[in-house]
């Protein structure tokens, strides 16, 4: 008989689904825009009865697993960077550090007891994430309206940034083929130990690491969410071994989270092939302000926790719901906007590929060999 | 009866061979000789159209057209000398003239060199070495012609022909009497099917000449065909002429039940770096505007960084009047990345639309659409060359991106018009294969979830805690890649790749 440790959940079919679901809407918009798995499905689970470290754990296994085929399937799309991404790979790992270190001061110099203990780290994480993602979002948006009243040659993203690092060209600068970019080293240690830094403060890896690739290193954007998942791949495999030994890991959640999420991730990839980089923009900055929505509107019942802000206590619950509310709000519209324009282009290539399958067929060109001109 | 086309190498002994058919059958015979005379009473410039095939001078718009000319004279010759479904005749590629009549025996006839060599020594009174070097060089003029008039190069391959004689054994008497004997097969009988296509092709030719005969018709880029006794005239757009002068040009046509005049219906812009006639795309492409009934245009597009070779905006398509017959003055040779040939190709099927080259980047291109091509399809074929291939495979296809949202017409890549071959019967067993895999591992995971989780969260962890996390490290890549290879693979079957 073999002892099972408590902490894992007795899966019936609804959950099962549920689980599904979650994996393809993680899947699509981790496809579309590089990220945002990790956003919608760890909060997903818990709210299905998942013990939280147990939905971290399999969920950063499933990253693993879905940022390797992503990043391959981004790979024959001629997306990912290798180069690029040891390169921010290896200064992210110091920029992770840092943030750990500071998280950890904060957390250790909590006052009070329960939820209030980690509310000083709470609060920090949370107008971190709040600030540097609202100004994300802000600045794609803003690009891009000013984009569209530009004439269609300035549609990409702005290289306003890229171009004034560029300037210094401070040697050694280092050509990145796929990307076909010249960055200066220095330039990209900056990128990697701030992208790791905040990566590790907020928690998150692609809402940071792609818009930096593009506005700062001037990466086309189909390439930095390649590359971007190409890094994930990495980051998974250490956390998915990490959580695996302490014991953590919930391979039936992992392998449900797969039936549903390397689904979408092929869709989300398929659209980055068919869809205007624009759309790709639009939607990734409008799910970023949405989530950024969400933790702000979390952030009354860390100040309250703090002594920072007079509330009654029974009011947490409704900005947890109402915050939690925007969170998933963010992922289905995201995912739902996305396969709306994944289904569009779908249509409309197959339309053409019908097309030219009927023509080839109906062409008797192999009756017989003979000169085409021949009046 | 059927129509004997005898094709062979000069100074064979074709022309012998159709003689003594003609002695056993009767039947009415006629000869390339007779038919080049024709051609040149009749005001076509033959002379002026083998020496520039044989000075190997580019093909020009106005070459092209002499050529489609010369080829509706002599279809419209041949289909005229036939009389009750029989004709003898002979020439060097006669096997590819009147396509798809099936009453038609096509013989290859190979003679052996020293015959060859005695001929010409006999015939133009030249000593050996002399004889051969003429006939290596005729045979090297003849190869030519046939590239550039029949487009085609294999004139001994077996598969254009229905018999081909080696006379290295035989006898002109013996080869004759087996053509006679084959001539009686029901195979090669004429049928209604058989004899409406030739009629067919009469008419298309006689049509094509009488449009290269009208002042106001003779320079248009103009698809001529013909169908049950209907003839069907497609003009590629932006031409001056429309239904009114080509139905003046073709009043009073014989046996044609109806004439019908349209403009392509659509166009196809097709943007490549360098154009190759002779590529699959081209092919593909080329069956595309058949089916459609569309006229191709080319881009060409030099990359910026290369734009020295001449640094203009954009090169319109020649549009000179003046004649020159297909012969120009002597210039050295430009590199155009086949954009000539490919022109070419198209005028020779009626459905070029234009050619133009352009000297930049993306955001040029992009300019291209401003210009009001009513498009329908655009091809993007080989791009940025220059580039590694990653680079390229993206830039082509935020290209492609672009000129979908500019142009407002679907775009497809060349590489993607040849996914149809993406899905076979090899893909088919992949799927199921690694399906059934995926089934069992999800089955064999539901199934034994005890001693699983024990492993990896349990009593067995406790003990196991270096297993639990390697078995995770190679057991999840493992089932990502077997499910991600289903799903990959059911969604190339539904055409998402």
């Amino acid at each position: 008989m073999h002892h099972i440790a408590v902490h894992f959940l007795h899966i019936d079919l609804g959950i099962a689904l549920q689980v599904i679901l979650l994996g393809f809407i993680g899947g699509v918009l981790s496809g579309f825009i590089g990220s945002g798995g990790a956003f919608f499905m760890t909060p997903g689970m818990m709210n299905l009865g998942v013990e939280g470290v147990v939905a971290v754990a399999s969920n950063i296994t499933h990253k693993f697993g879905k940022a390797m085929v992503g990043s391959r399937k981004h790979g024959e799309a001629g997306n990912v960077d290798k180069k690029l991404a040891i390169f921010l790979l290896v200064t992210a790992v110091a920029g992770i550090q840092l943030a750990v270190f500071i998280n950890s001061m904060l957390f250790r110099g909590g006052t009070g007891h329960g939820a209030a203990k980690g509310a000083g780290a709470n609060l920090y994480i949370s107008i971190v994430f709040s600030t540097i993602l609202l100004f994300v979002s802000l600045s794609m948006l803003r690009d891009l309206i000013k984009s569209s009243r530009q004439s269609e040659e300035d549609s990409g993203p702005s290289r306003k940034l890229a171009n004034f690092f560029n300037k210094f060209n401070l040697p050694p600068v280092i050509y990145f083929k796929v990307a076909d970019i010249r960055v200066s080293l220095w330039v990209l240690l900056m990128v990697g130990v701030a992208t790791g830094y905040l990566a590790g403060t907020i928690g998150v890896g692609g809402f940071i690491g792609v818009p930096a690739m593009i506005y700062i290193l001037g990466v086309p954007t189909a390439v930095a969410t390649g590359t971007e998942l190409f890094l994930a791949m990495f980051m998974g495999a250490y956390g998915a071994l990490s959580y695996a030994y302490q014991g953590f890991v919930d391979i039936r959640l992992t392998m449900l989270l797969y039936l549903g999420s390397l689904l979408g991730i092929y869709l989300g990839v398929f659209g980055v092939k068919v869809v205007h980089e624009k759309i790709i923009r639009l939607v990734t900055s409008l799910i970023i302000l949405l989530c950024v929505f969400s933790r702000v509107i979390a952030i009354p019942v860390y100040l309250r926790q703090l002594n920072m802000l007079q509330m009654d206590p029974k009011f947490d619950v409704y900005f947890n719901m109402t915050s939690k509310f925007f969170l998933f709000a963010s992922g289905i519209t995201g995912c739902l906007v996305i396969l709306f324009f994944v289904i569009r282009a779908y249509r409309q290539r197959r339309g053409i590929q019908i097309s030219i399958k009927v023509a080839c067929q109906e062409t008797p060109a192999d009756l017989e060999p003979e000169p085409l001109s021949t009046v | 009866m059927p129509i004997i086309m005898i094709s062979g190498a000069p100074h064979g002994l074709s022309e012998a061979l159709a003689k003594r058919l003609q002695d056993l059958t009767g039947w009415p015979m006629l000869g390339r000789r007779v038919l080049l005379e024709e051609a040149r009473k009749a005001g076509i410039k033959v002379g002026r159209l083998k020496t520039a095939v044989i000075k190997s001078i580019g093909p020009q718009e106005k070459l092209a057209r002499e050529k489609d000319l010369y080829l509706a004279f002599i279809t419209k010759r041949l289909c005229e000398s036939v009389i009750d479904d029989k004709l003898i005749y002979c020439g060097r590629f006669g096997h590819l003239l009147c396509p798809g009549v099936s009453h038609r025996i096509r013989v290859g006839l190979t003679t052996p060199m020293h015959v060859r060599i005695k001929n010409v020594m006999e015939q133009l009174n030249l000593p050996r070495e002399k004889a051969i070097t003429y006939l290596e060089q005729i045979d090297a003029d003849v190869a030519k012609w046939s590239k550039f008039i029949h487009r085609e190069t294999a004139g001994q391959d077996p598969r254009y022909y229905d018999l081909c004689l080696n006379l290295q054994h035989i006898n002109v008497e013996y080869a004759a009497e087996m053509i006679v004997q084959m001539a009686e097969l029901p195979a090669f009988a004429a049928t209604k099917e058989s004899r409406r296509q030739l009629a067919d092709q009469l008419l298309a030719a006689r049509a094509r000449l009488r449009l290269a005969a009208n002042d106001q018709t003779k320079n248009a880029e103009l698809g001529v065909r013909a169908k049950d006794g209907k003839l069907i005239v497609t003009y590629m757009p932006r031409q001056k002429v429309n239904e009114k002068i080509i139905k003046n040009a073709l009043a009073g046509l014989e046996d044609c039940s109806e004439k019908l005049c349209t403009p392509a219906e659509t166009s196809i812009l097709w943007i490549q770096e360098r154009f190759d006639p002779e590529s699959e795309a081209f092919n593909q492409i080329n069956q595309l505007a058949q089916r459609w009934g569309a006229a191709v245009e080319l881009l060409r597009v030099v990359p910026a960084a290369g734009a020295e070779e001449r640094p203009e905006p954009i090169k319109p398509a020649k549009t000179s009047d003046e004649y020159t017959g297909g012969v120009e003055d002597d210039e050295p040779e430009r590199d155009d990345g086949g954009l000539t040939r490919t022109m070419d190709e198209l005028i020779a099927e009626g459905r070029f639309a234009g050619a133009r080259t352009i000297y930049g980047d993306k955001n040029d291109i992009l300019d291209v659409g401003q210009e009001g091509g009513n498009y329908s399809l655009v091809v993007i074929g080989e791009m940025f060359l220059d580039k590694g291939h990653e680079a390229r495979m993206r830039d082509t296809r935020e290209l492609a991106i672009g000129i979908r949202d500019r142009f407002k017409v679907p775009v497809i890549t060349s590489s993607e018009m040849q996914s149809r071959f993406l899905f076979g019967k090899r893909q088919m067993i992949k799927l199921v294969s690694y399906a059934a895999l995926v089934a069992f591992i999800y089955l064999l995971v539901f199934k034994f979830q005890d001693p699983i989780l024990s492993l990896l969260g349990g009593s067995l962890h406790e003990q196991w805690k270096w297993l639990s996390s390697l078995a995770v490290g190679l057991f999840v890549p493992f089932v990502a890649y077997c499910y991600s290879t289903v799903t990959g693979l059911l969604l190339k079957a539904v055409g998402i790749d």
